[in-house]
Protein backbone atom coordinates (compact mmCIF):
# COMPACT_ATOMS: atom_id res chain seq x y z
CA UNK A 1 0.00 0.00 0.00
CA UNK A 2 1.45 3.32 -1.46
CA UNK A 3 0.43 6.40 -2.35
CA UNK A 4 2.33 7.98 -5.88
CA UNK A 5 1.75 11.61 -5.42
CA UNK A 6 1.80 12.04 -9.03
CA UNK A 7 -0.99 10.25 -9.92
CA UNK A 8 -2.88 11.84 -6.74
CA UNK A 9 -2.09 14.63 -8.28
CA UNK A 10 -3.54 13.41 -12.10
CA UNK A 11 -6.23 11.78 -10.21
CA UNK A 12 -7.39 15.32 -8.47
CA UNK A 13 -7.04 16.86 -12.14
CA UNK A 14 -9.35 14.00 -13.61
CA UNK A 15 -11.88 14.49 -11.23
CA UNK A 16 -12.10 18.11 -11.52
CA UNK A 17 -11.98 17.57 -15.78
CA UNK A 18 -14.97 15.21 -14.56
CA UNK A 19 -17.30 18.01 -12.46
CA UNK A 20 -16.81 20.24 -15.23
CA UNK A 21 -17.63 17.64 -18.16
CA UNK A 22 -20.72 16.04 -15.80
CA UNK A 23 -21.68 19.62 -14.96
CA UNK A 24 -21.41 20.65 -18.97
CA UNK A 25 -23.49 17.55 -20.33
CA UNK A 26 -25.76 15.87 -17.51
CA UNK A 27 -26.32 17.77 -14.74
CA UNK A 28 -27.18 21.45 -17.03
CA UNK A 29 -29.22 19.68 -19.59
CA UNK A 30 -31.24 17.74 -16.80
CA UNK A 31 -31.99 20.26 -14.48
CA UNK A 32 -32.76 22.70 -17.70
CA UNK A 33 -34.79 20.34 -19.37
CA UNK A 34 -36.59 19.97 -15.87
CA UNK A 35 -36.93 23.59 -14.95
CA UNK A 36 -38.45 24.39 -18.70
CA UNK A 37 -41.05 21.24 -18.29
CA UNK A 38 -41.98 22.41 -15.14
CA UNK A 39 -41.79 25.77 -15.90
CA UNK A 40 -43.97 25.29 -19.70
CA UNK A 41 -46.21 22.70 -17.51
CA UNK A 42 -47.09 25.54 -15.14
CA UNK A 43 -47.51 27.21 -18.51
CA UNK A 44 -49.66 24.90 -19.84
CA UNK A 45 -51.63 24.90 -16.25
CA UNK A 46 -52.24 28.36 -16.14
CA UNK A 47 -53.45 28.59 -19.91
CA UNK A 48 -55.76 25.79 -19.13
CA UNK A 49 -57.14 27.60 -15.76
CA UNK A 50 -57.51 30.82 -17.71
CA UNK A 51 -58.90 28.85 -20.50
CA UNK A 52 -61.17 27.16 -18.23
CA UNK A 53 -62.38 30.93 -16.90
CA UNK A 54 -62.71 31.85 -19.98
CA UNK A 55 -64.74 29.11 -21.14
CA UNK A 56 -66.89 29.87 -17.77
CA UNK A 57 -67.30 33.26 -19.03
CA UNK A 58 -68.50 32.66 -22.60
CA UNK A 59 -71.14 29.78 -21.27
CA UNK A 60 -72.06 32.61 -19.09
CA UNK A 61 -72.08 35.35 -21.71
CA UNK A 62 -73.77 32.93 -24.31
CA UNK A 63 -76.73 31.58 -21.36
CA UNK A 64 -77.18 35.99 -21.21
CA UNK A 65 -77.69 35.86 -24.38
CA UNK A 66 -80.02 32.83 -24.71
CA UNK A 67 -81.81 34.67 -22.13
CA UNK A 68 -81.85 37.98 -23.51
CA UNK A 69 -82.59 36.16 -26.74
CA UNK A 70 -85.64 34.36 -25.36
CA UNK A 71 -86.50 37.54 -23.81
CA UNK A 72 -86.87 39.10 -27.12
CA UNK A 73 -88.75 36.34 -29.15
CA UNK A 74 -91.56 36.35 -26.22
CA UNK A 75 -91.84 40.24 -26.82
CA UNK A 76 -91.36 39.64 -30.42
CA UNK A 77 -94.27 37.32 -30.70
CA UNK A 78 -96.26 39.13 -28.18
CA UNK A 79 -96.07 41.93 -30.41
CA UNK A 80 -96.63 40.35 -33.79
CA UNK A 81 -99.30 38.70 -32.17
CA UNK A 82 -100.75 41.84 -31.60
CA UNK A 83 -100.16 43.28 -34.71
CA UNK A 84 -101.50 40.01 -36.29
CA UNK A 85 -104.83 40.32 -34.30
CA UNK A 86 -105.04 44.17 -35.55
CA UNK A 87 -104.12 43.59 -39.24
CA UNK A 88 -106.95 40.71 -38.44
CA UNK A 89 -109.44 43.53 -37.40
CA UNK A 90 -108.27 45.93 -40.11
CA UNK A 91 -109.12 43.47 -43.00
CA UNK A 92 -112.04 42.39 -41.76
CA UNK A 93 -113.59 45.77 -41.17
CA UNK A 94 -112.06 46.10 -44.53
CA UNK A 95 -113.76 43.10 -46.15
CA UNK A 96 -116.66 44.12 -44.09
CA UNK A 97 -117.09 47.60 -45.85
CA UNK A 98 -116.12 46.18 -49.26
CA UNK A 99 -119.31 43.76 -48.74
CA UNK A 100 -121.57 46.59 -47.45
CA UNK A 101 -120.04 48.83 -50.34
CA UNK A 102 -121.01 45.92 -52.98
CA UNK A 103 -124.57 45.00 -51.53
CA UNK A 104 -125.12 48.77 -51.55
CA UNK A 105 -123.84 49.08 -54.88
CA UNK A 106 -125.86 45.85 -55.76
CA UNK A 107 -128.94 46.64 -54.21
CA UNK A 108 -128.41 50.36 -56.02
CA UNK A 109 -127.92 48.18 -58.95
CA UNK A 110 -131.25 46.15 -58.18
CA UNK A 111 -133.17 48.80 -57.66
CA UNK A 112 -131.97 50.65 -61.06
CA UNK A 113 -132.21 47.41 -62.94
CA UNK A 114 -136.16 46.81 -61.52
CA UNK A 115 -136.63 50.75 -62.55
CA UNK A 116 -135.73 50.34 -65.78
CA UNK A 117 -137.68 47.08 -65.96
CA UNK A 118 -140.83 48.70 -64.16
CA UNK A 119 -140.42 51.67 -66.24
CA UNK A 120 -140.25 49.47 -69.70
CA UNK A 121 -142.98 47.40 -68.34
CA UNK A 122 -145.05 50.53 -67.12
CA UNK A 123 -144.82 51.63 -70.73
CA UNK A 124 -145.28 48.03 -72.34
CA UNK A 125 -148.33 46.95 -70.08
CA UNK A 126 -149.80 50.08 -70.46
CA UNK A 127 -149.28 50.15 -74.26
CA UNK A 128 -150.38 46.72 -73.77
CA UNK A 129 -153.71 47.48 -71.85
CA UNK A 130 -154.64 50.44 -74.12
CA UNK A 131 -153.80 48.54 -77.27
CA UNK A 132 -156.24 45.65 -75.85
CA UNK A 133 -158.96 47.81 -74.20
CA UNK A 134 -158.78 49.89 -77.48
CA UNK A 135 -159.03 46.82 -79.67
CA UNK A 136 -161.77 45.51 -77.25
CA UNK A 137 -163.63 48.74 -77.29
CA UNK A 138 -163.36 49.37 -80.66
CA UNK A 139 -164.86 46.05 -81.61
CA UNK A 140 -167.30 45.26 -79.30
CA UNK A 141 -169.10 48.88 -78.76
CA UNK A 142 -167.44 50.22 -81.89
CA UNK A 143 -165.32 53.58 -79.53
CA UNK A 144 -161.88 54.44 -79.63
CA UNK A 145 -160.45 54.98 -76.26
CA UNK A 146 -159.54 58.88 -76.24
CA UNK A 147 -162.88 59.33 -77.28
CA UNK A 148 -164.67 57.53 -74.20
CA UNK A 149 -161.57 58.85 -72.04
CA UNK A 150 -162.75 62.37 -73.28
CA UNK A 151 -166.24 61.96 -72.70
CA UNK A 152 -165.48 60.52 -69.26
CA UNK A 153 -163.56 63.53 -68.18
CA UNK A 154 -165.68 65.59 -69.66
CA UNK A 155 -168.62 64.30 -67.17
CA UNK A 156 -166.41 64.67 -64.64
CA UNK A 157 -165.32 68.74 -64.89
CA UNK A 158 -169.25 69.50 -63.71
CA UNK A 159 -169.50 67.89 -60.23
CA UNK A 160 -165.97 69.18 -59.70
CA UNK A 161 -166.67 72.61 -61.67
CA UNK A 162 -166.77 74.77 -58.07
CA UNK A 163 -163.49 73.11 -56.40
CA UNK A 164 -161.72 73.87 -60.56
CA UNK A 165 -162.55 77.28 -60.37
CA UNK A 166 -161.44 78.18 -56.94
CA UNK A 167 -157.97 76.08 -57.36
CA UNK A 168 -157.74 77.94 -61.30
CA UNK A 169 -158.35 81.58 -59.74
CA UNK A 170 -157.32 84.37 -62.42
CA UNK A 171 -156.15 82.12 -65.48
CA UNK A 172 -156.73 82.80 -68.42
CA UNK A 173 -155.92 79.29 -70.73
CA UNK A 174 -156.72 75.62 -69.76
CA UNK A 175 -154.11 72.69 -70.99
CA UNK A 176 -154.63 69.22 -71.78
CA UNK A 177 -152.37 66.71 -72.27
CA UNK A 178 -152.45 64.10 -73.61
CA UNK A 179 -149.84 61.11 -74.23
CA UNK A 180 -151.03 60.86 -78.24
CA UNK A 181 -152.49 63.73 -79.97
CA UNK A 182 -156.59 63.63 -79.89
CA UNK A 183 -158.73 63.06 -82.52
CA UNK A 184 -160.22 65.88 -83.97
CA UNK A 185 -163.51 65.49 -82.67
CA UNK A 186 -162.38 64.63 -79.00
CA UNK A 187 -160.51 67.72 -79.31
CA UNK A 188 -163.54 69.68 -80.04
CA UNK A 189 -166.12 67.58 -77.02
CA UNK A 190 -163.28 68.67 -74.55
CA UNK A 191 -163.17 72.34 -75.26
CA UNK A 192 -167.04 72.39 -76.12
CA UNK A 193 -167.69 70.65 -72.22
CA UNK A 194 -165.42 73.00 -70.79
CA UNK A 195 -166.57 76.47 -72.52
CA UNK A 196 -169.65 75.45 -70.40
CA UNK A 197 -168.05 75.66 -67.04
CA UNK A 198 -165.64 78.45 -67.88
CA UNK A 199 -166.59 80.36 -71.01
CA UNK A 200 -164.10 82.57 -70.95
CA UNK A 201 -161.06 79.92 -71.19
CA UNK A 202 -159.28 79.72 -73.98
CA UNK A 203 -158.18 75.62 -74.60
CA UNK A 204 -154.88 74.55 -75.59
CA UNK A 205 -153.72 70.67 -76.35
CA UNK A 206 -150.68 69.50 -76.35
CA UNK A 207 -148.54 66.08 -76.42
CA UNK A 208 -146.42 64.44 -74.14
CA UNK A 209 -144.84 60.93 -74.99
CA UNK A 210 -143.81 60.64 -71.17
CA UNK A 211 -147.02 61.28 -69.43
CA UNK A 212 -149.06 58.16 -69.01
CA UNK A 213 -152.21 57.07 -71.27
CA UNK A 214 -155.19 59.50 -71.03
CA UNK A 215 -155.60 62.95 -70.37
CA UNK A 216 -154.61 65.83 -67.35
CA UNK A 217 -156.00 68.84 -67.59
CA UNK A 218 -154.31 72.00 -65.98
CA UNK A 219 -155.43 75.10 -65.26
CA UNK A 220 -153.94 77.49 -63.66
CA UNK A 221 -153.07 75.88 -60.08
CA UNK A 222 -155.54 73.33 -60.43
CA UNK A 223 -155.10 69.43 -62.17
CA UNK A 224 -157.24 67.07 -62.67
CA UNK A 225 -155.66 64.00 -64.28
CA UNK A 226 -157.50 60.82 -65.70
CA UNK A 227 -154.82 58.37 -66.78
CA UNK A 228 -153.84 54.90 -66.52
CA UNK A 229 -151.44 55.92 -63.97
CA UNK A 230 -153.28 54.57 -60.92
CA UNK A 231 -153.70 51.01 -63.10
CA UNK A 232 -150.66 50.71 -63.74
CA UNK A 233 -149.80 51.39 -60.00
CA UNK A 234 -151.62 48.71 -59.11
CA UNK A 235 -149.96 46.64 -62.07
CA UNK A 236 -146.57 48.16 -60.05
CA UNK A 237 -147.85 46.52 -56.98
CA UNK A 238 -148.50 42.93 -58.31
CA UNK A 239 -145.40 42.88 -60.07
CA UNK A 240 -143.68 44.02 -56.93
CA UNK A 241 -145.27 41.49 -55.01
CA UNK A 242 -144.50 38.78 -57.16
CA UNK A 243 -140.82 39.83 -57.47
CA UNK A 244 -140.70 39.84 -53.52
CA UNK A 245 -141.81 36.15 -53.36
CA UNK A 246 -140.00 34.95 -55.81
CA UNK A 247 -136.57 36.97 -53.99
CA UNK A 248 -138.06 35.18 -50.75
CA UNK A 249 -138.09 31.86 -52.87
CA UNK A 250 -134.64 32.03 -54.32
CA UNK A 251 -133.13 33.46 -51.39
CA UNK A 252 -134.12 30.18 -49.41
CA UNK A 253 -133.03 27.84 -51.89
CA UNK A 254 -129.72 29.59 -52.03
CA UNK A 255 -129.52 28.68 -48.15
CA UNK A 256 -130.52 25.31 -48.68
CA UNK B 1 0.25 -9.69 -7.66
CA UNK B 2 0.26 -6.04 -7.05
CA UNK B 3 -2.11 -4.38 -4.59
CA UNK B 4 -2.01 -1.17 -6.53
CA UNK B 5 -2.71 -0.58 -9.78
CA UNK B 6 -0.39 2.37 -9.80
CA UNK B 7 2.59 0.59 -10.20
CA UNK B 8 1.07 -1.35 -13.43
CA UNK B 9 2.35 0.98 -15.88
CA UNK B 10 0.65 0.32 -19.23
CA UNK B 11 1.89 3.07 -21.91
CA UNK B 12 3.98 6.01 -22.35
CA UNK B 13 2.53 9.50 -23.50
CA UNK B 14 5.82 11.86 -24.34
CA UNK B 15 7.66 9.92 -21.93
CA UNK B 16 5.25 10.21 -19.50
CA UNK B 17 3.82 6.84 -17.85
CA UNK B 18 0.52 5.83 -17.43
CA UNK B 19 0.00 3.68 -15.41
CA UNK B 20 -3.94 1.63 -14.78
CA UNK B 21 -5.26 3.59 -12.42
CA UNK B 22 -5.23 6.93 -14.49
CA UNK B 23 -5.84 4.87 -17.56
CA UNK B 24 -9.04 3.78 -16.16
CA UNK B 25 -10.40 6.84 -14.68
CA UNK B 26 -10.22 8.56 -18.15
CA UNK B 27 -12.45 5.24 -20.09
CA UNK B 28 -14.94 6.03 -16.57
CA UNK B 29 -14.52 9.67 -16.95
CA UNK B 30 -15.20 8.96 -21.00
CA UNK B 31 -18.08 6.54 -20.45
CA UNK B 32 -20.07 9.01 -18.18
CA UNK B 33 -19.40 11.71 -20.60
CA UNK B 34 -20.32 10.01 -23.61
CA UNK B 35 -23.48 8.37 -22.19
CA UNK B 36 -24.34 11.76 -20.85
CA UNK B 37 -23.52 13.91 -23.59
CA UNK B 38 -25.43 11.34 -26.08
CA UNK B 39 -28.70 10.79 -23.82
CA UNK B 40 -29.29 15.03 -23.25
CA UNK B 41 -28.06 15.90 -26.65
CA UNK B 42 -31.64 16.71 -28.16
CA UNK B 43 -32.97 17.72 -24.94
CA UNK B 44 -36.00 19.62 -25.34
CA UNK B 45 -38.77 21.00 -23.19
CA UNK B 46 -41.49 20.36 -25.80
CA UNK B 47 -39.87 16.50 -26.67
CA UNK B 48 -41.78 13.84 -24.18
CA UNK B 49 -38.20 12.53 -22.05
CA UNK B 50 -37.59 8.86 -23.39
CA UNK B 51 -36.60 6.08 -21.08
CA UNK B 52 -32.60 7.54 -20.78
CA UNK B 53 -33.00 10.46 -19.91
CA UNK B 54 -36.16 9.38 -17.90
CA UNK B 55 -33.37 7.33 -16.21
CA UNK B 56 -30.60 10.63 -15.92
CA UNK B 57 -33.36 12.42 -14.48
CA UNK B 58 -34.31 9.88 -11.84
CA UNK B 59 -30.23 9.67 -11.02
CA UNK B 60 -29.70 13.34 -10.88
CA UNK B 61 -32.82 14.34 -9.08
CA UNK B 62 -32.07 11.28 -6.41
CA UNK B 63 -28.42 12.89 -5.67
CA UNK B 64 -30.37 16.21 -5.24
CA UNK B 65 -33.05 15.24 -3.27
CA UNK B 66 -30.33 13.13 -1.25
CA UNK B 67 -28.54 16.53 -0.88
CA UNK B 68 -31.27 18.22 -0.21
CA UNK B 69 -31.96 16.10 2.88
CA UNK B 70 -28.62 16.29 4.30
CA UNK B 71 -28.42 19.99 3.17
CA UNK B 72 -31.46 21.05 3.91
CA UNK B 73 -31.62 23.41 0.71
CA UNK B 74 -31.02 23.26 -2.81
CA UNK B 75 -27.26 23.88 -4.28
CA UNK B 76 -26.29 23.20 -7.82
CA UNK B 77 -22.54 23.56 -7.09
CA UNK B 78 -22.87 20.81 -4.15
CA UNK B 79 -24.98 18.80 -6.89
CA UNK B 80 -22.04 19.12 -9.09
CA UNK B 81 -19.21 18.10 -7.21
CA UNK B 82 -20.76 15.40 -4.38
CA UNK B 83 -22.96 13.90 -7.21
CA UNK B 84 -19.67 13.38 -9.48
CA UNK B 85 -17.85 11.86 -6.73
CA UNK B 86 -21.27 9.16 -6.91
CA UNK B 87 -21.08 8.48 -9.89
CA UNK B 88 -17.21 8.38 -10.07
CA UNK B 89 -17.13 5.74 -7.69
CA UNK B 90 -20.50 4.11 -8.22
CA UNK B 91 -19.51 3.28 -12.15
CA UNK B 92 -15.90 2.59 -11.04
CA UNK B 93 -16.41 0.14 -8.47
CA UNK B 94 -20.02 -1.56 -10.70
CA UNK B 95 -17.22 -2.17 -13.90
CA UNK B 96 -15.55 -4.28 -11.33
CA UNK B 97 -16.88 -6.97 -13.04
CA UNK B 98 -15.60 -6.63 -16.31
CA UNK B 99 -12.73 -9.01 -16.82
CA UNK B 100 -9.38 -6.83 -17.25
CA UNK B 101 -10.99 -3.55 -15.50
CA UNK B 102 -9.19 -3.03 -12.29
CA UNK B 103 -11.48 0.27 -10.83
CA UNK B 104 -9.28 3.23 -9.88
CA UNK B 105 -10.54 3.47 -6.43
CA UNK B 106 -9.00 -0.06 -5.99
CA UNK B 107 -5.85 2.70 -6.03
CA UNK B 108 -5.11 4.44 -2.49
CA UNK B 109 -3.63 7.27 -4.90
CA UNK B 110 -7.59 7.91 -6.07
CA UNK B 111 -8.97 7.08 -2.89
CA UNK B 112 -6.44 9.85 -1.25
CA UNK B 113 -7.39 12.19 -4.31
CA UNK B 114 -11.15 12.33 -3.98
CA UNK B 115 -10.30 12.52 -0.17
CA UNK B 116 -7.71 15.83 -0.75
CA UNK B 117 -10.54 17.31 -3.33
CA UNK B 118 -13.48 16.91 -0.37
CA UNK B 119 -10.67 18.25 1.93
CA UNK B 120 -10.38 21.26 -0.20
CA UNK B 121 -13.85 21.44 -1.27
CA UNK B 122 -15.12 21.78 2.25
CA UNK B 123 -13.16 25.27 3.31
CA UNK B 124 -14.22 26.56 -0.34
CA UNK B 125 -17.65 26.07 0.05
CA UNK B 126 -17.70 27.61 3.53
CA UNK B 127 -15.68 30.26 2.37
CA UNK B 128 -17.63 30.85 -0.55
CA UNK B 129 -21.00 30.69 1.69
CA UNK B 130 -19.95 32.82 4.82
CA UNK B 131 -16.39 34.43 4.00
CA UNK B 132 -13.02 33.70 5.18
CA UNK B 133 -13.45 34.93 8.53
CA UNK B 134 -16.80 33.46 9.21
CA UNK B 135 -14.92 29.76 8.12
CA UNK B 136 -11.85 30.18 10.42
CA UNK B 137 -13.99 30.95 13.47
CA UNK B 138 -15.58 28.02 13.13
CA UNK B 139 -12.47 26.24 14.01
CA UNK B 140 -12.39 28.51 17.48
CA UNK B 141 -16.03 27.38 18.26
CA UNK B 142 -17.40 26.59 20.79
CA UNK B 143 -14.02 27.67 22.22
CA UNK B 144 -10.16 28.07 21.47
CA UNK B 145 -9.51 25.34 23.35
CA UNK B 146 -11.17 23.14 20.84
CA UNK B 147 -8.52 24.57 17.60
CA UNK B 148 -6.19 21.60 17.35
CA UNK B 149 -9.06 19.39 17.92
CA UNK B 150 -10.92 20.73 15.28
CA UNK B 151 -7.63 20.89 12.90
CA UNK B 152 -6.95 16.72 13.89
CA UNK B 153 -10.92 16.58 12.97
CA UNK B 154 -10.81 17.95 9.75
CA UNK B 155 -7.29 15.93 9.00
CA UNK B 156 -9.08 12.56 10.18
CA UNK B 157 -12.34 13.06 7.91
CA UNK B 158 -10.20 12.99 5.02
CA UNK B 159 -8.00 10.19 5.96
CA UNK B 160 -11.22 8.00 7.20
CA UNK B 161 -12.68 8.89 3.60
CA UNK B 162 -9.75 7.96 1.41
CA UNK B 163 -9.17 4.31 4.21
CA UNK B 164 -12.73 3.40 4.08
CA UNK B 165 -13.18 3.33 0.21
CA UNK B 166 -9.41 2.07 -0.68
CA UNK B 167 -10.01 -0.27 1.73
CA UNK B 168 -13.29 -1.55 0.83
CA UNK B 169 -12.79 -1.68 -3.11
CA UNK B 170 -9.22 -3.13 -2.92
CA UNK B 171 -9.98 -5.98 -0.37
CA UNK B 172 -12.98 -7.17 -2.48
CA UNK B 173 -11.05 -6.96 -5.61
CA UNK B 174 -7.78 -8.52 -3.92
CA UNK B 175 -10.48 -11.14 -2.36
CA UNK B 176 -11.75 -11.87 -5.69
CA UNK B 177 -8.64 -12.19 -7.39
CA UNK B 178 -7.24 -14.73 -4.27
CA UNK B 179 -10.50 -16.80 -4.79
CA UNK B 180 -10.35 -16.96 -8.23
CA UNK B 181 -6.98 -18.59 -7.82
CA UNK B 182 -8.18 -20.96 -5.12
CA UNK B 183 -12.00 -21.63 -6.00
CA UNK B 184 -12.11 -20.73 -9.95
CA UNK B 185 -15.55 -21.47 -9.42
CA UNK B 186 -18.86 -20.05 -8.30
CA UNK B 187 -17.03 -18.18 -4.81
CA UNK B 188 -15.31 -15.34 -6.98
CA UNK B 189 -18.87 -14.71 -8.58
CA UNK B 190 -20.44 -14.59 -5.40
CA UNK B 191 -17.73 -12.44 -4.50
CA UNK B 192 -18.08 -9.84 -7.30
CA UNK B 193 -21.57 -9.61 -6.36
CA UNK B 194 -21.24 -9.43 -3.01
CA UNK B 195 -18.60 -6.09 -4.50
CA UNK B 196 -21.29 -4.80 -6.26
CA UNK B 197 -23.41 -4.01 -3.66
CA UNK B 198 -20.32 -3.09 -1.51
CA UNK B 199 -19.20 -0.72 -4.43
CA UNK B 200 -22.50 1.12 -4.67
CA UNK B 201 -23.13 1.25 -0.50
CA UNK B 202 -19.21 2.81 -0.56
CA UNK B 203 -19.98 5.33 -3.44
CA UNK B 204 -23.12 6.24 -1.88
CA UNK B 205 -21.61 6.73 2.06
CA UNK B 206 -18.58 8.67 0.08
CA UNK B 207 -20.77 10.94 -1.41
CA UNK B 208 -23.14 11.33 1.76
CA UNK B 209 -20.09 12.32 4.09
CA UNK B 210 -18.84 14.49 1.30
CA UNK B 211 -22.01 16.27 1.81
CA UNK B 212 -22.43 16.02 5.80
CA UNK B 213 -19.01 17.58 5.76
CA UNK B 214 -19.57 20.41 3.09
CA UNK B 215 -22.86 20.96 4.47
CA UNK B 216 -21.82 21.47 8.38
CA UNK B 217 -19.61 23.77 7.05
CA UNK B 218 -21.85 26.30 5.19
CA UNK B 219 -24.65 25.39 7.21
CA UNK B 220 -24.76 27.49 10.02
CA UNK B 221 -24.03 31.10 7.61
CA UNK B 222 -27.59 30.64 6.20
CA UNK B 223 -29.38 31.98 9.47
CA UNK B 224 -27.00 34.86 9.42
CA UNK B 225 -27.75 35.56 5.84
CA UNK B 226 -31.81 35.32 6.41
CA UNK B 227 -31.46 37.94 9.36
CA UNK B 228 -29.41 39.91 7.62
Amino acid sequence: MSIDWITVAAQIVNFLVLVWLLKRFLYRPILDGIDAREEEITQRMQEAVHAREEAETREQEYQDQIESLNLKQADMTETIRKEAEKQRDVLLAEARERVENERASWSKHLDEEKRKYTSRLHRVGASAILALTGKALTDLADETLEERMVQSLARRIEPMASDLKRAAGQAAEAVVTSHAALSQAGQDAMESKLKEVFPDLSVRFETNEEQSHGLILRIGGAQLAWTVETYLDGLDEMIDAQLSSREGSGAQSDEQ
Amino acid sequence: MTLSPDQNILFEIWGIAINATVFFTWVVMALLTLAAGLITRNLRPDVPPGRWRTTLEVIVLGIQSQIEEVSGRREDHLLYFAGTLFLFVAVSNLLLVVPGFTPPTASLSTTTALALSVLIAVPLFGITSRGLGGYLKTYLEPSVVMLPFNIISEASRSISLAIRLYGNIMSGAVIAAILLSIVPFFFPVVMDVLGLLTGMIQAYIFAILATVYISSATASSQPKKDTQ
